[in-house]
């Protein structure tokens, strides 16, 4: 018999909720796997209640061997200040998290054994792998935790997305961590105890930037630390250079809790071919890489074609294209009025974008940034696309002579897909210019440009990113909307509710996203990978994380 | 010539000194230090973040001061925190009272590179190893066929050969890299014609260079500049092979074998001498676009990381590099010019 919560303890009401919506057919199978392994439910109970069978690799994995992936070699930081999902990848096996997020959408433990959630979801209750060692033999404990946690709610770090992550653990006044919310009753027990309910806790600590360091190495940059860099990880750094090229090796002097179960390549090499698709290509053609990062656009077919094995993510990633209602150009705001925004999008067909932007490669989106892999999606009926009624809109504004002048990056599908909004909107009698730079000067404005594109990553809820984007003192807000019903909305959803409440709140949002104009989203990637023949735990993850420690070449 | 060769170095030094100067203004505007801020923090920080960065790490100073820093005459900025003194001079881990006040390129500091995070000698030292070991098989590529081209081009003028060779030539140098380079590519490297001799990516020849890794990135290079050189040695050839002592040789009755050997070659060679030296700079130029298409990471790979993150330092000690090899070479070539052609020793 399978233990159904982590702890072996009675399940969460909201997990036994979650179940009960799941069969009820209230729930997808993604969003139940989210919601029930965030309150603690073991994955394999989960996959039990779903009635499903978690797909396992085939075939015996040999132990041995060297993978050389094709990724960016990026200048790192400290864990905190990462800010792509490759410099995550970098560490990740060296720098362990407590939790980890899979491509099924459940969270299963890492450097916990299991964790506890109280009924209103103010109290966490973390309990610690025990026999987990930093690889200079220190025993890994609550200690180690704690001072994580003190770092990960530290707002004076610039550039840190951690205190985000950690909602009501900050104390507003002093930026730090609220005193008395964390208490380590011993070695291996940390309790969280938060002022208002929230379940994204686990979801923030599962994400890149919350590696996991040891207590005296908190702020510290481990790439600078070379092999002596402290960690739980099997791997050890062997050589990074910045653009070029980063090895890691298995830890000889250094038992991982988990080697029965993986750190099976000896080594491993990240090799920075650039961002261009054509020389990625050439690198496989040539035979340089056994893996590569992420496959875009025409080259899914190509590899395809060059016998190399597909691995398909459908994500909650996604482009949006907005205005921003408090850009001022030439003294005026252009898009401070609601029916230029609306013109605007009523204007483009979204299937079209996704056609010719992103090869069909995706599902359409609805302008409300709320995926239908989120737990809580509410269906709205379909969009009219109008481009006499918006021609007609934008004439009733008076803003028909208006030129827009929409940014974009010049990656390759991120500058299609624009380039589609853009031929649509002139279609509709539009003045419309494109202006393309490149990602170094690009994210210099991004959140200032009157009309432009941006790539937003998945996150787990579908909360998640509205609080991070478009709140009314949202930090990411790009789109000037600031919306009082939409913030109180929000508050509302964040708190559990049961399905059906909740997604009658996500509805709202979801209606008040489209009203408003806010933006023009056009579709959700999936995401490829590619391997060569052979190469076995690689399959594409939905937020791009490369756990290499697992990663291993069949017998 | 002493004087002649030291008054070279004392226009290189200045030449630097401005060029170094424009490119310190340049990156240092006020847009360009904000990208730098963003590259180093966070790329979603907010005007304050940045300001204070900005502020935190020396870059709010007048722009002589701090280019005065980077040329180590003026002292290295110093900053009071919470967890102690922080300035250009201290090194992370380092007591503030050992760290000197001067640290700029006099004292043979160069700085750091923000995208590479190290310092920016070794890299541009390695760098320019690298693109050093690509030039020289472009040149042991491209001269001696340049010159054979040139030479037999030349020695008839306007025969059948010489059109053939002089298309070829015109052909080579009209195509840029950027093109030859993709066309090689998907001629010789893909499966689109499965002939895949060649691999169409560098990047392993860094560490291992192979005939089949390093071939087309060399071979990219040496077409474009083989064409020039051949076209200058064909015209200096053809002057040559019209000379009176040419003719008078010939109604001598030498055989036109030993004509073209032992009279007209040596003269006709002090041309194409000029134009090799001045095809150094040329070069630099074109490995940036080669070694960005195959993903060589030389000096101008390094080059162009550098200016596409605003990577001020690096930047600088590309721009001192270039000037540095455009004047040598001219050096070279101007006192190369001096022991070939005897006229301008005595003129």
């Amino acid at each position: 018999m399978t233990k159904r919560t982590l702890t072996g303890k009675p399940m969460h009401w909201a997990a036994e909720l979650y179940a009960k919506e799941y069969r009820a057919g209230r729930m997808s199978r993604r969003e139940f796997m989210s919601y029930a392994t965030t309150f603690g439910m073991t994955a394999a109970a989960a996959y039990t209640v779903a009635g499903i069978r978690p797909a396992h690799a085939g075939g015996h994995i040999a132990a041995g061997g060297t993978l050389r992936c094709q990724m960016e070699v990026h200048g790192m930081t400290e864990p905190r200040l990462y800010q792509w999902s490759e410099m995550g990848n970098q560490t990740r096996g060296l720098l362990e998290h407590l939790v980890q997020y899979n491509a099924d959408g459940s969270f299963t433990p890492v450097l916990m054994e299991s964790w506890e959630i109280n009924e209103d979801a103010t109290e966490y209750r973390l309990n610690l792998r025990q026999g987990v060692k930093w690889n200079n033999g220190d025993d890994f404990t609550s200690a180690d935790v704690a001072a994580n946690f003190e770092g990960w709610c530290d707002t004076s770090i610039e550039g840190s997305s951690m205190p985000g992550r950690m909602g009501s653990l900050v104390d507003p006044d002093t930026g730090m961590m609220r005193a008395g919310s964390i208490e380590t009753p011993d070695d291996h027990t940390v309790i969280l105890k938060l002022p208002t309910p929230d379940i994204t806790i686990v979801a923030g600590i599962a994400d890149y930037p919350a590696a996991v360091v040891h207590r005296s190495k908190v702020g510290v940059n481990h790439i600078d630390e070379g092999a002596s860099a402290l960690g739980t990880g099997a791997y050890m750094l062997e050589d990074y250079s910045v653009g070029e090229k980063s090895v890691w090796v298995k830890n000889p002097n250094h038992t991982w809790w988990n080697a029965e179960n993986g750190a099976f390549l000896d080594r491993v090499e990240f090799i920075d071919y650039g961002t261009d698709p054509a020389t990625i290509l050439a690198a496989v053609e040539a035979e340089e890489v056994d893996m590569v990062y992420e496959t875009t656009g025409d080259f899914v077919d190509i590899l395809d074609g060059l016998g190399l094995s597909r691995s398909e993510a459908q994500t909650a990633a996604t482009i949006i294209c907005r205005p921003n209602a408090i850009t001022e150009v030439d003294g005026m705001k252009p898009y401070a009025d609601v029916r230029v925004r609306k013109a605007l999008a009523m204007a483009v067909d979204n299937a079209i974008v996704l056609e010719l932007g992103y090869a069909s490669r995706g599902n359409v989106a609805e302008n409300h940034h709320v995926s239908p892999i989120h737990p809580a999606y509410a269906e709205l009926p379909p969009m009219p696309v109008d481009p006499a009624g918006a021609a007609a809109l934008m004439e009733e504004a008076g803003m028909m002579e208006y030129e827009h002048e929409i940014h974009s990056l010049d990656d390759g599908w991120e500058r299609d897909t624009t380039d589609a909004i853009a031929a649509q909107l002139r279609d509709a009698g539009f003045n419309v210019k494109r202006t393309v730079l490149p990602g170094s000067t690009y994210w210099n404005d991004w959140q200032k440009y009157p009309f432009s594109s941006t790539t937003w990553n998945q996150r787990p809820f579908g909360t998640q990113v509205l609080t991070l984007a478009y709140t009314s003192n949202a930090v990411w807000n790009e789109t000037g909307f600031a919306n009082e019903e939409f913030d109180q909305v929000l508050a509302e959803a964040n708190a559990i509710a049961d399905a059906d409440q909740r997604r009658e709140k996500m509805r709202r949002l979801e209606e008040i996203m489209q009203e408003n104009g806010v933006i023009i989203q056009p579709f959700w990637r999936s995401i490829y990978n590619h391997t060569v023949e052979g190469v076995v735990n690689a399959e594409m993850h939905p937020q791009f994380e490369i756990k290499y420690q697992y990663i291993g070449m069949s017998a | 010539m002493a004087l002649f060769i030291l008054r070279r170095f004392g226009v290189m030094i200045l030449t630097a000194l401005v060029l170094t100067f424009i490119v310190f203004s340049l990156t240092n505007l006020a847009p360009n230090l904000e990208k730098v801020a963003k590259f180093e923090g966070n790329v979603r920080m907010t005007d304050e973040q940045v300001a204070s960065w900005l502020d935190r790490n020396g870059y709010n100073q007048p722009v002589l001061k701090r280019y005065g820093e980077w040329l180590g005459v003026a002292p290295g900025w110093t900053h009071m925190e919470e967890d102690g003194l922080r300035g250009r001079c201290i090194e992370t881990g380092m007591d503030p009272a050992d760290a000197p006040t001067f640290c700029g390129v006099l004292q043979g500091d160069w700085g750091k590179s923000t995208v590479f995070k190290d310092d920016v000698g070794p890299i541009v030292a390695e760098r320019l190893g690298l693109t050093g070991k690509l030039m020289f098989w472009v040149m042991v590529l491209m001269v001696p066929s340049a010159l054979l081209v040139g030479v037999l081009a030349g020695m008839r003028e306007g025969s059948r050969l010489d059109r053939s060779l002089s298309t070829f030539s015109i052909a080579s140098t009209a195509t840029p890299e950027y093109v030859s380079g993709v066309i090689f590519i998907t001629i010789f490297a893909s499966s689109a014609t499965g002939l895949k001799w060649f691999k169409g990516t560098a990047t392993a020849a860094a560490e291992n260079a192979t005939f089949e890794n390093f071939f087309l990135p060399v071979l990219t290079i040496a077409l474009y500049g083989m064409g020039y050189i051949a076209r200058m040695t064909r015209a200096s050839m053809t002057e040559v092979m019209t000379a009176q002592y040419i003719r008078t040789a010939r109604l001598k009755g030498v055989s036109f074998r030993n004509i073209v050997v032992k009279h007209a070659l040596r003269n006709a060679l002090i041309a194409p001498f000029t134009v090799i030296m001045l095809q150094f700079p040329w070069l630099l130029n074109g490995v940036v676009i080669v070694e960005t298409l195959f993903n060589y990471k030389g000096f101008g790979w390094t080059l162009v990381q550098a200016a596409g993150n605003n990577d001020i330092e690096l930047l600088l000690a590309c721009s001192v590099v270039a000037v540095f090899v455009v004047l040598v070479t001219q050096l070279i070539s101007d006192i190369g010019y001096v022991f070939l052609n005897p006229r301008i020793r005595i003129a």
